[in-house]
């Protein structure tokens, strides 16, 4: 009986929890002009010069999003009856076969550099090496995003959290603080980066 | 220019958000700033769709976040018996009525809940977008959320008894 009284009270008394203000229109313009300060005076990123040994992986993808727009051609000219099990493979379709390679090696390599974070981090030797290691690997994160490889939702979601965890990483090169190292620490513990990272680079490999 | 409609779209719910977590103008409106700078510095994939919502939301919780964990240091040792000390008067001094020891008990949570507790129970988010937000399943956040109500239940119930 209690509880069926008690879970109005404690809703009401829960909504009054740190009542937010309403943002006035001046406090909204500070806020801007305070965001404009900061993100569009900063110089232009420099031009990375450890983005070329990259550029192999980078082209092997761009071959596959090629290979990729043409070889559905023969699923379209012959289909194949729907049974149920292929009717929810269509509805969450596989990482197709010719990106799984550079997949499986990008999964196996961001593996690896999130496990050596703590690492690096904590000896302060983030160093141009290291940094680097991470822009490269958040170029083809953006790459395979943008590839036929993606349309696995759960790889996507994944892909997603790693371009906002890596891209931090890269912020470590510019603005190297524990308040950012603290950013990158809870978005692998909240988003269980580095179970689905292994779960991932698993499932491809058993392919 | 598109950052500032960006902006003008989802100032008001990050602030809000922002306020709820932090609890202080100061900080809700620095993390406000930090938010958007840092979804402005990614913003070439977003197209303005109801995703990027979701994404601002995420990187306001996880500042957030960041942000009480490096105030707080024994965050992470917090537990229910603190909680329930809090809740119970140790640290309120005159006459706490039931909103005080709900806001005491609930800065006792643990992070994990606390966060899952005030969007949903509090700033009234679906578990569906607290799901994308903190980029867990669905029934994750459920589980989270019962579990917080309880802890608070526990932690109030001699007082409601009175």
């Amino acid at each position: 009986m209690q509880e069926e009284r008690f879970e109005p009270e404690l809703q009401e008394a829960a909504r009054a929890y740190h009542e937010p203000p309403p943002l006035d229109a001046l406090t909204r313009e500070q806020i801007w002009q305070d965001i404009e300060a900061r993100q569009f005076d900063t110089p232009a990123p420099r031009r990375r010069p450890w983005v070329q040994p990259w550029l192999g992986i980078a082209a092997a993808i761009v071959v596959g999003i090629g290979i990729g727009r043409f070889t559905p051609l023969d699923g379209l000219l012959h289909p194949q009856p729907v049974t149920p099990r292929a009717a929810a493979a269509q509805a969450q379709p596989p990482v197709p076969s010719v990106y799984e390679p550079t997949t499986s090696h990008y999964l196996d390599q961001t593996t690896a550099l999130l496990a050596a974070l703590p690492t690096e981090m904590h000896a302060g030797r983030a160093n141009q090496q290291f940094i680097g290691r991470a822009a490269n690997l958040l170029l083809t994160t953006r790459l395979l995003l943008d590839s036929p490889a993606a349309q696995d939702v759960k790889l996507r979601g994944l892909l997603d959290d790693l371009e906002v965890v890596l891209a931090q990483i890269v912020r470590l090169q510019d603005e190297q603080n524990t308040t950012e190292l603290d950013l990158i620490n809870q978005a692998l513990e909240q988003r269980d980066v580095m179970p689905r990272l292994r779960t991932a680079a698993a499932d491809i490999s058993a392919d | 220019m598109a950052a500032r409609e960006l902006y003008d779209a989802h100032a008001d719910r990050v602030f809000r958000l922002a306020f709820r977590l932090t609890g202080e103008e100061d900080q809700a409106r620095e993390l406000t700033q930090d938010a958007f700078i840092r979804a402005f510095s990614q913003l070439s994939r977003f197209r303005g769709d109801s995703a990027l919502a979701t994404w601002l939301y995420r990187i306001t919780v996880t500042v957030a976040s960041n942000r009480r964990r490096k105030h707080r240091r024994y965050e992470r040792e917090t537990d229910l018996s603190s909680a329930a000390h809090v809740a119970a008067g140790g640290t309120l001094q005159a006459d706490p009525d039931l909103r005080d020891r709900m806001a005491a008990a609930i800065d006792g949570l643990p992070e994990i809940y606390r966060t899952t507790f005030v969007m949903h129970d509090v700033e009234g988010y679906t578990h569906l977008e607290i799901a994308g937000v903190l980029g867990v399943a669905e029934g994750t956040c459920k589980s989270r959320l019962f579990i917080a109500r309880g802890m608070l239940r526990k932690v109030l119930a001699p007082f409601m008894k009175e």
